[in-house]
Order: structure tokens, then C-alpha cells, then sequence
């Protein structure tokens, strides 16, 4: 089965008064049919952004995708022009942004916004929009569909604001959906419903999701595979299973690490120490290796290359290197490895501590 | 909504009779008589003839009662000056030219400035954004006189392209609408400016570029409506120095307008006239609030409903 999207060596610059900024040096991934992936990592590792590449959305002219590609359908999107990208924005690939408080358009019918996407790429006539506008509500769960159609956002609470931003990303059946963070902003019950309908919809619809978020809780419970971000790049890809249960970065321990579970509530939590570094001035070598305590000599000589762990599962560590020692991962980690395994996560709501 | 309006007209009532007691009874503070500037001096005699004839003789809570009944009934009294024409006489007749000169100003000028303000947003950081804020500072700091003196000078005295002063057709009216319409034009191109690059770098803006829209749509679709809200704002207080701008202009260009009047009424005297206009402009400030408010709801849906609430 060949992916829907692929991603190859992606990398993104921004201009700035202060210098360049390297938010995204040389990102590789794979989509599967069918599938959700999550992108973890805190914030400013440049989820947001590879993400915005792939719908073209990167802010001009100080933003750029330097180098790179992006393979859909045949096609590179990054060497897309502006006219060709819109014609695949919002029908190929859309997109589902964190605050559904900001997200519509507040003097436009929620109706309006979702029939705008119908009459744009399917060609439908008002009417007929208007009748699936009313579908596409009924669908993401918002009662009296026909009543709400006609109604401003400001009449919707922010759960249904999301629902509606959902109502919209899928308006076209598109291949992929790229969520960024779609769920942070919203109450942790609220929270679960909205996961609850991206797998509902997603198993309908069979579309690809790039699920962005910095809470591992979430991944547990909505993604087939993982790739955590660090500093601009994938550190660690691989299936769920993989990533939690037989997790190889430094880095990856430390974001399973500061993860609270229910049993470990009374425990310090592990934090991984120091800040990420500036990406105006990428360090040399790993880009973890400062707040590491596992970090070899050649780490801050060299950048690793991604190591094969298994057919689905890689890291970028020296740590994988044959000529490495042995490091097992902190206590702090393997127990709550071990607690996942026995009480399947339990309740695994939490955030990525430096968030 | 037709609650809140009605609420909203009883409000402007209100004001427009606190706005005339006050008008009237600061009138009778004024020191002298308003026959003293006639030119001629007058005999004690002749002086309480024209003040009974006035009715100014009487108690003034009397004057006052008379005042307010009459002008409840549009009679605004008659003129000291003019032969004892009526006020709404001599205002209706102003009126024209002022309205005309305003309006022509007040819709050209906005109209102008939201466009150059969403030029200026969208070619944010360019030599267009650059000179259309230099030409706004420009605008909103020179006084319209100055514009009017200039404008005068340059096209109707050097150049002989407009005609100089007086009130004879459109032509007439070039001039003294450039003057008048600088000041709405600037204020509204830099507020448009600033509301739209707000507006474009808003959330629901990127929700409308990933859903594939065109670049044109999003911009008269989707950021226009929401930029124009607090635009709307400053058309309130805008239209009022737009009037008080109106006085002096009318003044430069010799316009046959209230204001011309006004002026003139006032290095007379005149208080009848003076209170007339006065009255006329405050009913004039105050619709023009209400005006913009309801407008404000028309485009906003959130202030559309809370209004239909109450
Ligand atoms: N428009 C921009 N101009 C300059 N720098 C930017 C811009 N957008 C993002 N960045 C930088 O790119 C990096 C990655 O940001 P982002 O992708 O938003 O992170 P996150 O993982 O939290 O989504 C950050 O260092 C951020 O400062
Ligand atoms: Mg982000």
C-alpha cells in the first residue's frame, strides 16, 4: 500500500528582523490510508508549521519552505503555485485549527461557512449546499441542524464551534484532515466527545489524519502511529505500541516521563530539564543533547541520522549507534511504561509538563 | 428591534429638551441686550418697545414655557436681524448647500478611505502602505482650512480650473467637498488599515484560506465585513466635526450655508438664529448617533440580537 502523503526532508525558514528561523530542518514521514498520526513535541518544535506547509499556508514572504517535498497524488505540493494550491485546499487536504472560539467567521451563518467550501470545489448549487450544510451538521452531532444552519457562531458554544470547524474540514471528503490541536482548548469532557467524533468519522470516511497535539493522553487514545517532534525535526516515529512501550529517544522518555497517570499522582513528576533551544541558532550535532543526561561526545559534534529500530519504528540517537553503551531508560519512565502496559494507560490526560 | 428603537427616540427627546433649556436659559445669562449691536443707539423707550414686541419682557419662566411649546410645534421664533423672518425660514433656506456640501463630503471621503485603508492593509509594509499613512497623518493633522485656503489659491486663483467661492452648480462644489472630505478620508483609511491587518491575521481568516478560498474573496467576503465594525464607529464623531468643519469652509467659499449663517448670526446677535441652529445641529449629532448604532447592528449580528433582547 503506497501512502497517501508523503513528506521528504522538509525543510521550513522564516525571515526575521532577529535572523532566520529554522522552525522545520528536514522533517521525513509517511501518511497511510486510513490511519492517525500524531505529531507530538512541545511547543515551538515546529508542529504547527509542517503542518501549514502541507496546506501551502505558510505566511508569506518572510515564511518559505526551502527545501523539501511534499508528495500528494502524484504532485509535489511545495512547488505548487498559490492558484493550484487553492483548488486542493479544503477538497484534498483540510484543516482543523486549536481555538473553535476564533476559528469562524463571526459575522458570517455557520450555514454560509460550510456552503462557501460546497459551492468552491463541488460545484453545488445554494440550495443543494444548503441542504448538505444541513447533513454535515446533522453529522458531526449538532441538534436541529436545520435551525442552527441560519444561526451566527456566537450562538454556539465552543464544543459546537468545533463541531462546525469539523463540519467544515470534511464538507469535501477530503483524503487528509490535519487536526492542530483541535481539542486543547476545549473542557476535558467536551474534549473526549470531539476525539470520540474524529474516530467516528474517520472510520465513515476513511479519511488520514495528522492529529498535532502536546498531550500523550490524547495520542494514547486517538493515533496508529507517533512521531515525536523536537527542535524542528522527527526524533522518534513509530506505532503506538512502539513509542510507549518501547520508546528509544532521551527526549521521548522524558515527554512519557512528565506524563501524570492516575497511580502516579502522589510522584514527583520527571521534567525534562533546561529549555528547547533557539531556532534562530540550531545547536550543532543533536539538538537534545543540552538537556540530556545520556548525551555522548558526538552529539554535540554531529546530528544523528534516524535509526531503524524495527520495520515500523525509528529514532534519531547516537544512543541506537552499535558502538553506543548500553543505556536502559530512567526509572521514572519504565514505571510508568510498566503502569501503561498493565492498566492500558489508565487515565492518561495529561499534558507534556512544558507545555 | 422596533422596542429598542423606539426606546432609542425617546432617549434623543429627552436629550434634545435638556439640550434647549440649557441652550436658552445660557442665552439669558449673556450680559447686554440683544438690540445693543443694532448699530443705532436706542432710547430706554424704544428698547422696551422691542422687548415687549419680543416678548422678552415677560417673567422668565413664562419665556421659557412659550419657547418650549413653540418650538414643539416647529416655530423657532423670529429673527432680530432680518425683518422678523421666522428662524426655520432663513435655516430652510441655508440648509440646502449645507446638506449637500456634507453629504457630498461625508460619502466621498469615507468611501475613499476605506478603500485606500484596504489597499494600504493589503499591500501592508510597501511603498503603498508608506505614503497612503504619510498622506493619512497628513490629513487627520492640517486643519480642513488650510486644504480649503490652498485648494483656493491653487486651482481657483493660479490655475482658474474651479471656480473660487459661491454656490452656483456642481463645479461650485469641487473645491470646498475636497477640503471638507480630507479629514473622513484620512481618519477612515487609517483606522480601515489597522482594522483589516488585525482582521487578516485572524484565525477565522486562515480557517477561509485553508478552506481553499480565493484571495479577492476572502478579502470583500471575509475581512472587509469585520474590519468595517469599528470603522462604523468613528463615523458618528466623525459626521460632528465634519458639521463644525462645514462653518468655516462655508466661510472660505462663500457657500450660502448654515454655517455661513451661523457665523454671521452670531457676530450679530442674533440669538433666535443662534438657538435655531443650534438646536437644529444638536437634533442633527444626536440622529446621527442613533443612525450609526443601528448601523452598527445591521452589520454585527452579536449586537443585532442582544439589541432584539431588550
Ligand atoms: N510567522 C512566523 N515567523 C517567525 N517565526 C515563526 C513563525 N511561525 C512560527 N515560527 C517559529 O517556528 C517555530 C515553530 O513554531 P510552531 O510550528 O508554531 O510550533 P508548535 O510545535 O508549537 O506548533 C517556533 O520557534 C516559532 O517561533
Ligand atoms: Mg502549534
Amino acid at each position: 500500500m503506497s501512502p497517501v502523503l508523503e513528506v521528504k526532508n522538509l525543510h521550513v525558514h522564516f525571515e526575521t528582523y532577529g535572523g532566520t528561523v529554522q522552525a522545520v530542518r528536514g522533517v521525513n514521514f509517511e501518511l497511510n490510508e486510513g490511519e492517525t498520526l500524531a505529531i507530538v513535541g512541545e511547543s515551538g518544535s515546529g508542529k504547527s508549521v509542517t503542518s501549514k506547509s502541507l496546506m501551502g499556508l505558510i505566511p508569506r514572504p518572510n515564511g518559505k519552505i526551502v527545501e523539501g517535498e511534499i508528495l500528494f497524488e502524484n504532485q509535489d505540493l511545495a512547488k505548487l503555485k498559490e492558484k493550484e494550491l487553492q483548488k486542493m485546499r479544503g477538497k484534498d487536504i483540510s484543516m482543523i485549527f486549536q481555538d473553535p472560539m476564533t476559528s469562524l467567521n463571526p459575522t458570517m451563518k455557520v450555514g454560509k461557512q460550510i456552503m462557501e467550501v460546497l459551492m468552491l470545489h463541488q460545484k453545488l448549487s445554494k440550495k443543494e449546499a444548503k441542504k448538505r450544510a444541513i447533513e454535515l451538521l446533522d453529522l458531526v452531532g449538532i441538534p436541529f441542524p436545520d435551525k442552527r444552519v441560519d444561526q451566527y457562531p456566537h450562538q454556539f458554544s465552543g464544543g459546537m464551534r468545533q463541531r462546525v470547524v469539523i463540519a467544515i474540514a470534511l464538507a469535501c471528503n477530503p483524503k487528509v484532515l490535519i487536526a492542530d490541536e483541535p481539542t486543547t482548548a476545549l473542557d476535558v469532557t467536551i474534549q473526549a466527545q470531539i476525539l470520540e467524533l474524529m474516530k467516528d468519522i474517520q472510520k465513515k470516511m476513511n479519511t488520514s489524519i495528522i492529529f498535532i497535539t502536546h498531550d500523550l493522553g490524547v495520542v494514547a487514545n486517538v493515533a496508529d502511529r507517533v512521531a515525536v517532534m523536537y527542535a524542528g525535526k522527527i526524533v522518534e516515529i513509530g506505532t503506538v505500541d512502539d513509542i510507549f512501550y518501547n520508546p528509544k529517544h532521551p527526549y521521548t522518555w522524558g515527554l512519557i516521563g512528565s506524563m501524570p497517570t492516575v497511580d502516579s499522582q502522589e510522584e514527583k513528576l520527571y521534567a525534562i530539564p533546561g529549555t528547547p533551544p533557539d531556532l534562530l541558532y540550531p545547536p550543532k550535532g543533536d539538538a537534545f543533547a543540552l538537556r540530556s543526561n545520556y548525551a555522548l561526545a558526538i552529539d554535540f559534534e554531529e546530528a544523528p541520522p534516524m535509526f531503524k529500530i524495527s520495520d515500523t519504528h525509528s529514532a534519531a540517537t547516537w544512543l541506537l549507534h552499535e558502538d553506543a553503551p548500553n543505556i536502559e531508560p530512567p526509572k521514572a519512565v519504565k514505571l510508568r511504561m510498566e503502569g501503561m502496559a498493565k492498566g492500558a494507560g489508565g487515565d492518561m490526560n495529561g499534558d507534556v509538563n512544558n507545555e | 428591534m422596533a422596542k429598542y428603537i423606539l426606546r432609542r427616540i425617546v432617549y434623543m427627546l429627552i436629550t434634545l429638551i435638556i439640550i434647549a433649556t440649557a441652550t436658552f436659559f445660557l442665552m439669558k445669562l449673556l450680559p447686554g441686550s440683544p438690540f445693543s449691536s443694532i448699530g443705532a443707539k436706542l432710547t430706554e423707550e424704544q428698547e422696551a418697545i422691542l422687548l415687549e414686541k419680543y416678548g422678552l419682557d415677560e417673567p422668565l419662566p413664562v419665556q421659557y414655557a412659550k419657547y418650549m411649546v413653540n418650538m414643539a410645534q416647529g416655530d423657532l421664533g423670529v429673527s432680530f436681524q432680518y425683518n422678523n423672518r421666522p428662524v426655520t425660514d432663513i435655516i430652510l433656506d441655508r440648509l440646502g448647500p449645507s446638506a449637500h456640501l456634507g453629504a457630498q463630503a461625508l460619502i466621498i471621503g469615507t468611501i475613499l478611505g476605506i478603500i485606500l485603508g484596504m489597499i494600504a492593509a493589503i499591500r501592508h509594509n510597501t511603498w503603498v502602505d508608506y505614503s497612503s499613512n504619510i498622506l493619512a497623518v497628513i490629513g487627520i493633522s492640517i486643519p480642513s482650512f488650510v486644504f480649503a485656503g490652498l485648494l483656493q489659491y491653487y486651482f481657483a486663483v493660479k490655475w482658474q480650473i474651479f471656480p473660487p467661492s459661491f454656490w452656483e452648480g456642481p463645479i461650485y462644489t469641487v473645491l470646498p467637498t475636497i477640503a471638507l472630505m480630507i479629514f473622513p478620508m484620512a481618519v477612515c483609511a487609517r483606522f480601515m488599515r489597522t482594522e483589516m491587518l488585525e482582521v487578516l491575521g485572524s484565525d477565522y481568516i486562515e480557517l477561509a484560506r485553508a478552506k481553499g478560498v480565493k484571495s479577492t474573496s476572502i478579502m470583500f467576503k471575509h475581512a472587509m465585513r469585520n474590519a468595517l465594525i469599528p470603522v462604523i464607529t468613528v463615523l458618528g464623531p466623525m459626521t460632528v466635526s465634519l458639521m463644525t468643519g462645514t462653518l468655516v469652509i462655508e466661510q472660505i467659499f462663500a457657500v450660502p450655508g448654515l454655517g455661513e449663517q451661523f457665523v454671521r448670526s452670531i457676530n450679530e446677535n442674533d440669538y433666535p438664529v443662534i438657538m435655531g441652529t443650534t438646536m437644529l445641529f444638536s437634533v442633527l449629532f444626536i440622529s446621527i448617533i442613533l443612525i450609526v448604532d443601528l448601523l452598527y447592528g445591521l452589520i454585527d449580528p452579536r449586537i443585532r440580537v442582544s439589541g432584539g433582547k431588550d
